[in-house]
């Protein structure tokens, strides 16, 4: 009685990689999936159609610049964020509390919610968790998020542990806010820092609750590589496997990799979009710098494999003269990054299909990295499914 | 290029018809024509994707040496010109000296050289390096070499100035192009000086008519740059009409600058024939939206009871009072803008500063300046232009007090315009 279903296609024999349909309100995204993230209802420049062209299934809006601007009052009037940006497809919605904690800098954590100061007069405000759904609601996502007590990667003790067990309070807080479970999917998330035991400990609480999905939160936060894989795969394998697993804020494509093969699904990361406004195209080499007077006289496009509409029309060597100068390079690099990620994930769902995920690992690596000089941290997790990486 | 006046009509405005372009041989543009403004070879905020989402577009663009100057090296070292180089192929390319909407630094130039800003600093150049440079860029027409540093309130001696060494920079530039095989089938537009004064300006007029150019620029009358818009045509008006009349019928008339629709009426009765759209880029920089009507030509009587006419030329959409409004920019509006996106979701989108608020503004404002000038060159072959004018003028009427915010290099002006037209601000 979820309004989502999440049918398996195939399994990678190898690793503990899948590919699957998930069925959702507005559309049916294949996973793994990257989903490309626009905050205040609008991607970079890129009007919904373009997405479309991109074969972008599901995007991101983030609440609490949302809530702010134009307020979820607005929001609902319109008939959601989905009429609002005219997007008919898929959306998720984070629960704002991460982005109130990182950008404000007086918020402060108790057991009724997330106080801060109203960053347009110096009012105290509180985001509760049945407020944040209440928001979400009204913005009206096809997935939404739990407000979670967010603790910094890096923070060690009792804090940590806390901050795990008021997260599986504020679930059931969220849970009995949520209006709309008819239609809008509220995922639960993963907490428990670095420590082994309280993420194990936090996923066996929230698989006794009612939900449709997970996300893995509170990584990719400056810990070091090596913790980040570990906590990664360790909440993979507690979690059920007939249910979404959203890995929060993680897109770098060597990530992305190498977390497909350690049971992830889903993921988010504004980096592809906002690189794309200093200049910088992604490509399985890496990425270009396009401000680069190298490119000056370059006249292929950024990636003669790729088959966004930016490759296909304009050459490096124009790209160079109107970036960071013109607004329509932001859009035209930013039109090609979110193909290279949508690219990296289709090709990554059909090599799992056809049972050949290892094999497409390796020559990912072999293109990001030439001269073999793989990052151990990458090498160590994708040895533990089974996948060996090495020179060929 | 050829060009052919069908019609002088009311008021003096010419309908007529350029064809036979150099690298777009088979391409037909009628005038009077508002070529598509370009920054750095693209539209403003468009993509060529995007771009292709407006109707009426023209079939010319128009690029600017100042702004690609820098990059000429590159674009020769293409080969194929810049209309291709910024993915405009389709595009009849008309080169400017300068960008009609970036004013124009003063006391640049000299007897030899014309000083243009890029982004790498100051270029000097002079006609060896004009010539090279259209070389690379490949233009079907191009404006050339002039020193346009004049205004109203320019001196004898400036004005003097600035028409010699216009005429000279055209000699040279007219003697280096028999041996110049890529430019020998690109019109050159000679430019007409003169400031204020009307023996300048006769003096420019008939010294350049009576050189091998295929058409003419007006400029000198002022810097360029947003301010255009708020110059009056009615100001120059006499001198304008005589400096025509030196000029040959059977060419092209052509002016830079922000020509507001009231505006581009004035200047079409004088018998200029071709515009750029740097007014609606100016209006979508400033986040606003074109409304004014020229669709609902109402009988004449009735005229008082239509209401579109209530509005002024624009509406801005970082007003509060767009907040909740779901309803289009125009309601019958048949933009991609406007088929798909509300008031209110574009005022949200100025106020987040978000990319995406530029990009509709843009199409709608393209659209709308385009159809215009549909509008207009239908009403003179229909015999209507009067009609249209007077619709325009009611407009123009009610826009009793306008606000317009402009950031000119960080400093805000407002300009309250009245019955009169604009004032200059405080
Ligand atoms: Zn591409
Ligand atoms: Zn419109």
């Amino acid at each position: 009685t979820h309004a989502l279903s999440l049918r398996i296609l195939a399994e990678c024999k190898t690793t503990k990689a899948r590919t699957c349909k998930l069925h959702l309100p507005h559309y049916v995204v294949d996973t793994p999936v990257f989903m490309p993230v626009g905050t205040q209802g609008t991607l970079k420049g890129l009007v919904p159609e373009q997405l479309e062209e991109l074969d972008c299934k599901i995007m991101l809006g983030n609440t609490y610049h949302l809530g702010n601007r134009p307020g979820h009052e607005l929001l609902k009037k319109a008939g959601g964020l989905h009429n609002f940006m005219k997007w008919n497809r898929c959306l998720l919605t984070d629960s704002g509390g991460f982005q109130m904690v990182s950008l404000l800098k007086l918020a402060e954590i108790t057991e009724e919610g997330v106080k801060f100061q109203s960053p347009h007069d110096d009012s105290e405000m509180m985001l509760t968790p049945e407020m944040s759904i209440q928001i979400q609601n009204a913005i009206g996502a096809d997935i939404i998020m739990q407000l979670d007590d967010v603790v910094h990667s890096c923070v060690t003790g009792p804090r940590v542990e806390e901050a795990m067990y008021r997260t599986i309070r504020w679930l059931d807080r969220c849970l009995k806010a949520h209006q709309r479970p008819h239609d809008q999917n509220i995922f639960p998330i993963v907490q428990g820092g670095l420590y082994p035991e309280l993420r194990k400990k936090c996923v066996q609480e929230l698989i006794k609750r009612e939900v449709p999905g997970y996300a893995i939160g509170g990584l990719s936060g400056g810990e070091s590589k090596d913790d980040f894989w570990r906590m990664v795969t360790l909440s993979t394998e507690y979690l059920p496997k007939d249910k979404p697993r959203y890995l929060m804020g993680v897109g770098f494509a060597v990530d992305l990799v190498v977390c497909v093969a350690l049971g992830c699904d889903m993921f988010d990361c504004v980096f592809p979009t906002r690189t794309a406004r200093f200049g910088n195209a992604l490509v399985p080499t890496g990425n270009l710098s396009l401000k680069n007077k190298k490119y000056a006289k370059d006249f292929s496009p950024i990636d003669d494999q790729c088959p966004c509409s930016t490759c296909k029309q304009y050459t490096r060597a124009y790209l160079h003269t109107i970036v960071t100068n013109e607004t329509v390079s932001c859009q035209l690099l930013s039109v090609h990054n979110v193909a290279y990620q949508l690219t990296l994930m289709t090709g990554i769902q059909q090599s799992i299909v056809e049972d050949r995920f290892p094999q497409l690992i390796q020559d990912f690596f072999d293109k990001q990295f030439p001269d073999t000089d793989y990052p151990q941290w990458a090498v160590d997790a994708l040895a533990s499914v089974n996948v060996n990486i090495k020179k060929s | 290029m050829k060009f052919v006046v069908n019609s002088v009509k009311s008021g003096g405005c010419r309908l007529g018809v350029m064809s036979d372009f150099g690298l777009h041989g088979k391409k037909i543009v009628e005038t009077p024509m508002c070529m598509l403004y370009t920054r750095r070879g693209s539209a403003p905020h468009l993509t060529a994707d995007m771009l292709k989402k407006i109707q009426w577009l023209p079939p010319m663009a128009q690029m600017s040496v100042t702004n690609m100057i820098e990059h000429h090296e590159a674009i020769e070292a293409y080969k194929q010109g810049i209309g291709k180089f910024a993915n405009m192929k389709d595009y009849i390319v008309y080169t400017a000296l300068h960008d009609p909407a970036t004013e124009v630094m003063s006391g640049q130039n000299d007897t030899a050289t014309v000083g243009v800003w890029s982004k790498s600093g100051k270029v000097r150049l002079d006609v060896e390096m004009f010539v090279k440079v259209q070389e690379a860029f490949k233009p079907d027409m191009y404006q050339a070499l002039s020193d346009g540093d004049t205004d109203l309130k320019a001196g004898k001696k400036r004005t003097n100035k600035s028409v010699t060494r216009t005429l000279t920079y055209l000699d040279d530039i007219l003697e280096r192009l028999p041996k110049s095989q890529v430019l020998k089938d690109a019109a050159i537009f000679g430019v007409i000086e003169g400031g204020n004064s009307e023996f300048e300006r006769c003096r420019s007029a008939r010294e350049t008519a009576s050189r091998d150019v295929a058409g003419f620029v007006i400029e000198g009358f002022h810097n360029q740059g947003p301010q255009t818009e708020l110059f009056k045509i009615s100001d120059i008006r006499d001198i304008f009409k005589t400096t025509l009349e030196c000029l040959p019928e059977e060419k092209p008339r052509l002016m830079h600058g922000a020509f507001p629709p009231d505006q581009v009426l004035e200047a079409l009765e004088l018998g200029l024939d071709v515009f750029d759209s740097s007014y609606p880029y100016h209006v979508t920089e400033r986040g606003g939206a074109l409304v004014f009507d020229f669709v609902h030509i109402a009988d004449p009587e009735d005229m008082d009871g239509n209401k579109a006419v209530q509005k002024g030329w624009e509406i801005d959409l970082n007003d509060k009072k767009y907040f909740e409004d779901f309803g289009p920019l125009i309601e019958d509006c048949s933009c991609y803008t406007c088929k798909n996106f509300s008031r209110a979701y574009i005022n949200h989108l100025r106020n987040t500063s978000e990319l995406l608020g530029s990009v509709l503004l843009m199409i709608h404002n393209f659209q709308h300046y385009f159809n215009y000038f549909e509008a207009i060159r239908r009403a003179l072959a229909e015999d209507k232009y009067e009609q249209l004018k007077t619709h325009i003028t009611k407009q123009k009427k009610y826009i009793r007090l306008l606000t317009l915010t402009f950031i000119l290099s960080q400093t805000v002006y407002v300009a309250v315009q009245t019955e009169s037209g604009l004032r200059q601000w405080p």
